[in-house]
């Protein structure tokens, strides 16, 4: 088996509003795929779509192989966690790591015990006195100790610190390093996970605008930066991305370039920067740019 | 060791199921703990103010004094509270439960088995209670309170009402859980306004064709257990409805 994930021309209609708009993808097995776009863009449908908590208007969902709504064979093997999820009110932690091996056949209790400790999370209080942050850290460790062959964290960190971030990255890291999955993850801090999505997906107005290699994506585009004149001949009827400029100086963003361009522009004295995928996302959101949009 | 992970075997379809029901035993507190502590407060409660007429009266009073209890309503709360604790324990655990990669249809099924138990669970402890209060004559002052005069006569007869009983408001509560799921608050309000509009036509009806006193002769006829019986028609409805509604529900954030 390839593809965990097929989807074809899926759709989902919310009265007049289209949530998620005739999008076709397939996810490779064992992958970090990347889920980005803006608020309301539709990542969080198409992931309930996805995992069978919503019904599609039209098109298809296959997930190993079969559609998953209302299919326990498949759903057992999924995990979503949800920015909002919530938990039984009168839960504590400990309830919530008590039951969630019931439903997680990889489920490891070690792991978990380790993440526990990482995030000082307080297994005795109850969920409606936790912080926003610890909310957030229980479902990040649901989410990793369950080890599910296809998990989803929609914006699995809000309220957490930065510390707390970085050890969910190590972790998934070195976890999905021993037992690799497929992980969608949903997220708007999008430069903390660019060195961790191995592709990526951008939605924007249910519509999907990229569907890339996450190397292949930050390739796509160069920062030239240098005196105004020199940088407006050296771009000529090249498509620009993004213009900024201060005084004499100017910094244009442009689609990728070749070797021998590269060398003519460090000949010309201008100078090139990668651009982080966050800038990358921004502006080819930003852009209508059909070339951009026929190529994704 | 690099393992790919492995599609989970499918676990069995009783196995969902029970791991379902054990969810809403996880945290035992709102449906075991809290219900019972209320209703130990409203025993306490009544022991006392029983005791204070007790204790006034003279010897030749007591007799019969509290017969009145008999027909007390102080033990009914446990059953609205079950409908309570079945509308909180689905609106709850329904999008958690989701999360987790459990379908609707176990989940649903593994409520309804959690529902049952909690009925056998309750009608248990409330026999248990009516048998002592009947053994030591109320408890040693005449009064009443788990086994009253509507439970039925016989003890036989009080387990098969109070079950009955628990099963109605559970899945009733059951129902109107998947509506406030599917539809919150507005199908909620929605729900009760299409119920009430019911029964007021039905007074209206029995009132206008002049029936209440074949309603009356017909209840009286059924006896407790057979209106008992009959709250089973309703049970089931509530527990299909809860179903059909269900199963087309989507978790959703706003609470």
């Amino acid at each position: 088996m390839t593809s965990t994930i097929e989807v074809t021309n899926l759709s989902k209609h919310f009265g007049k509003v289209n949530a998620v708009n005739d999008v076709s993808f397939t996810v490779a097995e064992n992958k970090i795929y990347g889920l980005l776009g803006r608020n309301g863009a539709g990542k969080t449908t198409l992931m309930q779509l996805l995992t069978g908590q919503e019904f599609a208007s039209s098109g298809t969902i296959s997930l190993f192989g079969q559609p998953p709504v209302e299919n326990a064979k498949v759903l057992q093997n999924t995990c979503f966690i949800k920015e909002s999820q919530r938990y039984p009110e009168d839960f504590r932690p400990k309830d919530v790591f008590k039951t969630a091996p019931w439903f997680f056949a990889n489920w490891d209790q070690e792991f978990a015990d380790r993440l526990i400790a990482d995030f000082r999370l307080p297994l005795d209080r109850r969920i409606k006195k936790l912080s926003r942050g610890q909310l957030s850290s229980i479902g990040v460790i649901v989410g990793l100790a369950s080890r599910a062959p296809l998990t989803f964290f929609d914006e699995p960190y809000l309220g957490l610190d930065a510390v707390a971030r970085q050890i969910f990255y190590d972790r998934l890291l070195e976890d999905y390093a021993n037992h690799p999955r497929t992980v969608i993850l949903s997220t708007h801090l999008i430069d903390e996970v660019s060195n961790l999505l191995e592709h990526v997906l951008v939605i924007d107005e249910g519509k999907l605008l990229i569907n890339e290699d996450a190397e292949t994506l930050r390739n796509r585009a160069t920062n030239v930066v240098g005196m105004k004149t020199a940088v407006e001949a050296f771009i000529g009827n090249r498509e620009v991305l993004h213009r900024d400029g201060i005084g004499g100086l100017s910094s244009v963003t442009v689609a990728g370039l070749s070797e021998s361009e590269r060398r003519d522009a460090h000949a010309a004295g201008l100078e090139l920067s990668p651009v982080s995928l966050q800038q990358l996302i921004i502006q080819l959101t930003r852009t209508e740019t059909k070339e951009f949009e026929a190529s994704a | 060791m690099t393992t790919t992970t492995a599609l989970a075997q499918p676990a069995s379809p009783l196995k969902r199921i029970t791991n379902v029901a054990k969810l809403h035993f996880a945290n035992p507190w709102t449906t075991l703990g809290l219900p019972w502590i209320i209703l130990g407060v409203i025993f306490v409660g009544s022991l006392t103010i029983w005791w204070l007429i007790y204790s006034a009266l003279s010897p030749e009073q007591r007799e019969g004094a509290l017969e009145g209890t008999e027909f007390g309503g102080s033990s009914f709360f446990i059953f609205i509270y079950m409908m309570v604790v079945a509308i909180q324990a689905i609106s709850i655990t329904f999008p958690f439960a989701l999360g987790y990669g459990v379908t609707r249809r176990d989940y649903y099924l593994g409520s309804t088995l959690a529902f049952v138990a909690l009925a056998v669970i309750y009608t248990t402890g409330l026999t248990v209670l009516g048998a002592i209060e009947k053994a030591t004559d109320g408890w040693g002052m005449g009064g009443t309170m788990f086994a009253p005069i509507y439970f039925g006569e016989s003890a036989p007869e009080r387990i098969f009402v109070t079950f009955v009983l628990f099963l109605f408001f559970l899945f009733f509560g059951s129902a109107i859980a998947a509506v406030w799921v599917r539809w919150k608050a507005t199908g909620v309000t929605v729900f009760f306004i299409i119920v009430g509009a019911l029964l007021v036509g039905l007074i209206a009806l029995t009132t206008f064709t002049d029936s209440w006193g074949a309603v009356g002769a017909t209840l009286v006829d059924l006896g407790v257990l057979g209106v008992a019986a009959w709250s089973l028609v309703l049970t089931a409805m509530s527990g299909v409805a809860g179903f059909v509604l269900l199963r087309r529900a989507t978790p959703r954030n706003a609470a």
